[in-house]
């Protein structure tokens, strides 16, 4: 078989939900940026503000959906102990990349900080998401709440590009197969 | 033959008028509360001095800690919006916390901080 269940559930973890999440974050922030009025005084078209508070739904989607996976498919496999004596640590991904001192650090600090910041995100994505389909228009027309938006979303983006950047270094050393 | 000119709010949410700020501030602080909680149980978890037990063993731990965030969260976000709804907040003040609480969330995560605490 080309690709075993465990290959493929880190691959719709990292590249289908993962990768969806950060490039509707790029779009939304793009919009986000070109759309901002220098004076106020302009009101943004309603289907626009529609469109982006329904992208803002889907990160949000994609991102629960991203740690869920994550934390309760992906992890499991990856943190398992292997029998004593083992000396073939291929398919104990955490074992394997702490047996090795120029490694180690892949889990003390690349998988510990994917462990729980991805949460932070999806919590800060849903935030905007609500007071996007709650607020449609006034949401991009309102220039304070536009910037909370915008800055919760940017954190939520480098969190979340972060985090890939991590489990792309993890899983290129110690593949989930 | 006369033209009906809707507002825009309503054109956009049949029945409904302008909202309050109230509700989209209660949302933002509560993420920057349930962003803080993650990173507080995190960091607590490092000192031992609690460790959240697992809600599903094979995860371990961390199972326990980020149920034990989003529930706080959640909680937070119930609460403020049943207070916040429906009246305008000084923004200001709720968008400062909210970013300083995401801030020492995220280095609370963040595991070359740990040491620090």
């Amino acid at each position: 078989m080309l690709f075993t269940d465990r290959s493929i559930w880190t691959m719709l973890h990292g590249i289908f939900l993962g990768g969806a999440a950060l490039m509707a974050l790029s779009a939304v922030l793009f919009s986000l940026y070109s759309t901002r009025q220098a004076n106020g005084s302009d009101v943004a078209a309603p289907s626009q503000a529609s469109m982006l508070a329904w992208l803002t739904v889907f990160i949000a989607m994609m991102l629960w959906l991203t740690v869920l996976v994550g934390t309760y498919i992906i992890f499991p496999p990856y943190r398992a102990t292997p029998p004593p004596g083992l000396t073939d640590l291929g398919q104990y991904p955490q074992s394997l990349i702490q047996a090795r001192p120029d490694t180690a650090w892949l889990h003390a600090f690349a998988m510990e900080s994917k462990e729980h910041a991805p949460w932070i995100a999806s919590m800060l994505a849903t935030a905007v998401a609500f007071v996007g389909v709650r607020y449609r228009s006034r949401l991009l027309n309102d220039a304070q709440l536009r910037s909370m938006a915008t800055t919760l979303l940017a954190i939520c983006f480098a969190l979340v590009a972060f985090v890939a950047l991590m489990g792309i270094f993890v899983n290129k050393v110690a593949p989930l197969e | 033959m006369a033209t009906k000119i809707v507002p825009v709010e309503a054109a956009v949410r049949p029945g409904r008028g302008e909202v309050a700020n109230g509700t989209a501030l209660a949302s933002f602080l509560a993420a920057g509360i349930g962003a803080f909680a993650m990173g507080f149980v995190v960091v607590l978890n490092e000192a031992g001095i609690f460790a959240a037990p697992a809600v599903y063993a094979p995860a371990g731990g961390v199972s326990g800690r980020t149920t034990l965030a989003t529930m706080v969260w959640l909680i937070a976000w119930g609460l403020l919006h049943s207070r916040w709804k429906g009246r305008e907040i000084n923004s200001r003040r709720v968008y400062l916390g909210t970013l300083i609480l995401i801030g020492l969330g995220i280095l609370g995560t963040f595991p070359p901080a740990w040491g620090l605490f």
